[in-house]
């Protein structure tokens, strides 16, 4: 767990560090590619939880999920419907709190304050 | 035989390996199982890593994108736009204004170094009759010999008068300028200029065109014929490319006062 903790904040630091800066055009793929990363690696973290997690299926799950928001999003800019990226937030936003609720109901379970 | 003694029942060999087995499988699992685990969070951390930093790159982006154009909407666009044109209206006529008053100072500054030229070039031509400045240009040189002192002021003032008729815009006699206020007299039978005594062997310098001055003096019963009809009297002319006339000495208006005409 730690581990996972202390990877985040390199990614931070690296962020800051590197001082990347997204394209204008970019921004509205990328903010739903990274609401989709969120919501595969909370899956991830169930999954491990639950010890089902298998790499295979996370690492394809994170680059598909990524991927194809921004696909579905590029999508509904090209044929005119622009709210299409409010389908593709609003799905993977119900998934991040689901997911996120598991996840603590494990967590609770595994330490015993259930 | 004791060893035979010692061996253990085959129940409880049987019992042993299966114990170790079991021990060796439990050991194989947990090698399997931390080695997935390593996976899990080599996999997971990879993943958040990436999450970290799209995070940040996108919060940049977005900072960058909150304070532009884009963001705003269309009816904001469209006061900024109002504000922009009314703004650059304001500045353009501002352009023109300030265009025009170039051009006026600008011709008058033309006006003003035109005026100034002129002025400058009438003072120059006036101070050059006038006497004030030294002149120098192409002339004539008159020498004119007279041992037996036979001439009079009235002579020198016919030779300066030939001399302006056909010409002449700067006259000196022995160094001295004539100006428009000199005049000849006589004094113990000797001439003087403006009170200065002039020494036989006068020399007369003109400065003007070279050819009519000499010609105004020489023509046929002309001043030079007249003069040399005197005992002793002997007059030369040559013309010269470069002589010089000194400056004169005017004396400002001392009763009169300048008028000016409309």
């Amino acid at each position: 767990m730690l581990a996972l903790v202390l990877a985040l904040a390199l990614g931070v630091t690296l962020g800051l560090l590197t001082n990347v800066s997204v394209p204008v055009g970019w921004l509205t793929y990328l903010g739903v590619a990274v609401l989709a990363a969120i919501d595969a690696c909370l899956g991830g973290v169930k999954a491990s939880l639950e010890e089902t997690f298998d790499d295979k299926v996370f690492v394809s799950g994170f680059l598909t999920n990524t991927l194809m928001a921004a696909f579905i999003v590029y999508v509904g800019d090209q044929i005119g419907v622009r709210e299409l990226y409010l389908a593709a937030v609003v799905a993977f936003g119900m998934r991040v709190f689901e997911n996120l609720g598991t996840v603590r109901r494990l967590l609770f379970r595994r330490w015993g304050w259930e | 035989m004791g060893l035979h003694d010692r061996l253990p029942s085959k129940d409880t060999l049987v019992h042993l390996r299966d114990e170790s087995t079991k021990r060796l499988n439990a050991q194989g699992n947990l090698v399997g199982r931390s080695f997935n685990e390593a996976r899990l969070v080599a996999s997971l951390a990879v993943g958040l890593l990436l999450v970290g930093f799209l995070l940040v790159a996108q919060m940049r982006g977005h900072a960058t994108f909150t304070g532009s154009l884009e963001r705003q909407s269309d009816q904001n666009l469209a006061i900024i736009i109002q504000q922009l044109t009314a703004e650059n209206n304001v500045l353009r006529s501002e352009i023109v204004r300030l265009q025009m008053r170039l051009l006026e100072a600008s011709q008058a500054t033309e006006d003003r170094t035109q005026v100034l030229n002129e002025a400058a070039r009438e003072l120059n031509s006036v101070s050059v009759i006038a006497g004030l400045e030294r002149a120098a240009g192409p002339g004539v040189s008159v020498s004119i010999a007279d041992p037996e002192r036979v001439l009079l002021p009235q002579d020198f003032v016919r030779v300066v008068h030939e001399l302006r008729s056909g010409g002449a815009e700067a006259v000196s006699v022995n160094g001295v300028r004539v100006t428009a206020t000199s005049g000849f007299a006589s004094r113990n039978g000797r001439i003087e200029l403006d009170g200065t005594m002039l020494a036989p062997g006068y020399t007369v310098i003109a400065i003007g065109e070279p050819v009519s001055l000499a010609q105004s003096l020489e023509l046929p019963g002309g001043l030079k014929t007249t003069l040399a009809t005197f005992p002793g009297v002997v007059v030369e002319v040559a013309t010269d490319d470069e002589l010089t006339v000194p400056a004169g000495t005017t004396a400002g208006f001392t009763f009169g006062t300048p008028v000016e005409d409309e």
